[in-house]
Formats: C-alpha cells, sequence, structure tokens
C-alpha cells in the first residue's frame, strides 16, 4: 500500500513537471573566437549598483562552474576576486565601462594584482531573474480534526540577462551575448500542497554558460587539432 | 497546576511570541584588506564608548535592533592599518599624541528599510557617518560626513535577521571603500595634505582614482 502511494505521488509529480515549461531566447553580437591560453583566468562578476535589483550571486557562480565544466577555462571566484581587489570592485566603485577600468589598471598596484591572479577576460553580467505574472490561490486551514490546503495558483518568472567580455590585454569588447528565459510554474494543493517549479534562472544560466563557451572553446579546438 | 504556574506558562509563552516578532541583529564578519596606498601619516582612531556600542532600535513597525558598534571598531581599525603609514586605536581623545593626526569617528544616523515598509523586495541600510579629523593638539582639520549604503534583494535570504546582517555588512564594505578613496579627496584634508607636504617631502599617496 505505502508502495503504491509513493509510485502514484511520483507519478503525478513528474506527468505535472511536465507542464512546466520556460522558453530560453539567445542572441550572440559577434562570432570571434577568443583566445585564452591555460595559464590565462577568467572571472565573471555581477552587475550591483541598480537600486531596483542585482545580479544574483548564485547565478554567477552558475555561470563560473559552467564555464569551468570540463576544466578546459579556469574561473577565478567572483567573492575572492572582490576582496582581492577591495575596495575597487564594490558597487560604488566598479568600473562601468573600459575607460574607467583603464584609468583603474594604470594604477600599478591594481595592474599588478591582475597579474598575479592572472586574469586575461572579465566577463559582466547584467539582470536577474523576476516573477512577472502570478494567478489562482491556495488556501489552508487548520481545525481540531487536523488540516490541509485546497486550490490552484500559477506564476510566471522572467530571466533576462546579458553578458559582456572585456578583453583585459587589449582593453576592449570582445563579446556580449544576451538571454532571455520564461518558465511558468504552478502549485496545486489537494490536502498537501505540491509545487512544480519552472528552473527558469538554471536555464538561463545554462543558455549563457554554452553561448560563454563558444567563445573560448573555438580556439582550444584549433590548439587541440 | 495553581495559578502561580498558569501565570508563570502564560508570561513564558507571551514573552517567547513577543521577541518571535522582534528582529535582533548583532552584525559580525570580516573585511580584506584594502588594496591602497599608504599615506605617509601617523593616526590615532578614537573609538568613544557610543560609537564602539552603537546600536539602531527602530521607532515605528515591528521591533528591530541591529547593532553595528563591534563590527565597525573592526572595519575603522583595519582601514586605518590599510590607509596609514601608522595607526593605533584609543577609546578616549588622546592629548599630544605621537601622531599626525587623531581620527574620531561617530555614526550620525542609521536608517533601515523593510521590505513591508518601503514595498519594494530589499532589504535596505544606511549609515551616515560624522568622521572628525583632529590635529594632535586638538585643532580640527575637518568634519567629513560619509554616508555608505547596503542592500539585499529578499529572495537570496531565508529571515530578516540574515537579510539585515548581510545588507549591514554590504554598507560597512560601502563605508571602507568610500573612506579608501574618498579621505585624500575631502577639500579640508587635500589641503592640510597639501600644507604639511610644503613642509615634509611628498610620498606617494593613495591611488589617484
Amino acid at each position: 500500500m505505502k508502495h503504491l502511494l509513493t509510485i502514484t505521488t511520483l507519478t503525478l509529480l513528474i506527468s505535472l513537471s511536465a507542464c512546466t515549461n520556460t522558453t530560453v531566447d539567445e542572441y550572440r553580437e559577434n562570432s570571434t573566437f577568443l583566445t585564452l591560453d591555460s595559464t590565462e583566468r577568467v572571472v565573471v562578476l555581477g552587475r550591483r549598483h541598480y537600486a531596483d535589483y542585482e545580479t544574483e550571486p548564485d547565478f554567477i557562480d552558475c555561470i563560473g562552474e559552467k564555464l569551468e565544466a570540463d576544466k578546459e577555462i579556469s574561473v577565478l571566484p567572483e567573492r575572492e576576486f572582490v576582496d582581492l581587489l577591495y575596495p575597487w570592485f564594490e558597487p560604488r566603485t566598479a568600473p562601468l565601462g573600459l575607460k574607467r577600468l583603464a584609468k583603474m589598471l594604470n594604477e600599478p598596484m591594481i595592474a599588478q594584482r591582475f597579474k598575479e591572479q592572472s586574469l586575461r577576460y572579465m566577463i559582466w553580467i547584467d539582470g536577474s531573474t523576476e516573477t512577472t505574472d502570478r494567478d489562482g490561490s491556495v488556501s489552508c486551514a487548520v481545525g481540531p480534526g487536523g488540516g490541509g490546503c485546497f486550490g490552484f495558483t500559477t506564476w510566471e518568472k522572467t530571466g533576462t540577462y546579458e553578458a559582456v567580455i572585456w578583453d583585459l590585454q587589449t582593453l576592449k569588447e570582445s563579446g556580449r551575448v544576451k538571454v532571455e528565459a520564461r518558465g511558468s510554474s504552478y502549485m496545486v494543493a489537494i490536502i498537501l500542497p505540491i509545487p512544480i517549479v519552472a528552473q527558469v534562472q538554471d536555464q538561463a544560466c545554462n543558455g549563457i554558460g554554452q553561448q560563454l563557451r563558444t567563445f573560448f572553446m573555438g580556439t582550444r579546438a584549433d590548439e587541440a587539432s | 497546576m495553581d495559578t502561580r504556574h498558569l501565570m508563570a506558562c502564560s508570561l513564558v509563552l507571551v514573552s517567547l511570541l513577543v521577541s518571535a516578532c522582534a528582529t535582533r541583529v548583532e552584525v559580525d564578519g570580516k573585511f580584506p584588506a584594502a588594496l591602497t596606498h599608504k599615506l605617509p601619516l601617523r593616526s590615532v582612531v578614537v573609538f568613544n564608548e557610543a560609537f564602539a556600542s552603537h546600536r539602531f532600535e527602530s521607532q515605528v513597525g515591528p521591533e528591530v535592533s541591529v547593532s553595528v558598534g563591534q563590527v565597525q571598531v573592526e572595519l575603522f581599525t583595519g582601514l586605518a592599518d590599510n590607509l596609514f603609514q601608522y595607526s593605533s586605536t584609543t577609546t578616549q581623545m588622546p592629548s599630544n599624541p605621537e601622531a599626525d593626526l587623531i581620527l574620531v569617528p561617530n555614526v550620525d544616523d542609521v536608517q533601515i528599510s523593510m521590505p513591508n515598509e518601503s514595498q519594494l523586495k530589499v532589504f535596505e541600510v544606511w549609515i551616515k557617518y560624522n568622521l572628525q579629523v583632529f590635529k594632535p593638539t586638538g585643532e580640527p582639520i575637518a568634519d567629513w560626513i560619509m554616508t555608505a549604503y547596503g542592500k539585499t534583494p529578499t529572495r537570496f535570504l531565508k529571515s530578516n535577521t540574515q537579510a539585515l546582517q548581510q545588507a549591514s555588512m554590504v554598507a560597512m564594505r560601502d563605508a571602507g571603500a568610500h573612506f579608501i578613496t574618498g579621505f585624500a579627496r575631502v577639500p579640508e584634508i587635500q589641503q592640510w595634505l597639501r600644507q604639511r607636504s610644503t613642509n615634509t617631502p611628498q610620498r606617494k599617496g593613495s591611488a589617484p582614482l
């Protein structure tokens, strides 16, 4: 009986999860390949200076993991980089453009720190995932005989992100990728609430991570051949 | 159960319920060393009692208490170590110390904004510092009003306490960034440094960014 209940619940969850949908639109502005030798590293940073949103730290970690997936690209973690360069990459002081970065790198102490870390590219990620629509309701009640929830609710999330690659050697922008991911999530409650959540942020991370990898992996493939 | 026990139990229960609604944060954390040129100055930083034990208590709405005293003592001790050639700390205004300047940080104001008040999905912390700089003789050099700001989006964190702790730490780091990048740019301090450099040979100051 217990097995039957588990199987029924699993089947219900699987069939409901099939109802979630995520759409990913990707856009890459140029098709150049970037050189990155095995001793050089990349740092991925999130934009945090806007008042109404900030790029999620876990999204930045996720992109770092995608880039490092097969150990071909070495990524310096965001937190480590920001601490090593403190206070020059705080929301108040971080360069918003290449002109400002060039000015920063004119300072030997900062340039030396970049060199010590063998940094070749800086990737800025700007964007966030927001709930854009919500519908339905779930209500719960507790009484002397027990409690439970009943209802149905759905919500839509949209994640919009843009990645800009700065070449720290030439101090020029060398790539730009945009990703928009949308997904609908549901929650069905019949005594117990069962949420079926669309992984919008994960999908956006996959999209942007794969696009960014193609900038670097093209040259690695050439080297290997 | 007699009435006395019942009353005690009720009191405990009520106080537990009340404390469950309050948000109390003892901000703590570590700050990285600042990457900056040291100014050729010896400083004494005075952490008075009000600064070292500063606690923000909300006057309206739900009870919120944020203690920033200890963490800001750690922050300013580290900042002074990083920015000045030599730095020491004390709890009372010294008279004629062997130093080039005396720095007295004060908290003028702390403001906190929670999502239930602002209708925004962020926890925000503002801190307004008044950094007083004196000559060793006690003569004032500058009164620098320095603001710091930190925010944390609600969805990143699990509780109000955690969110306020993080927003306060972001505000502290911002204060550090403002202090390091702005100290030598405060007009009165700039003028004082210029006057000093005419008397003593000039050495490289903080990064001119």
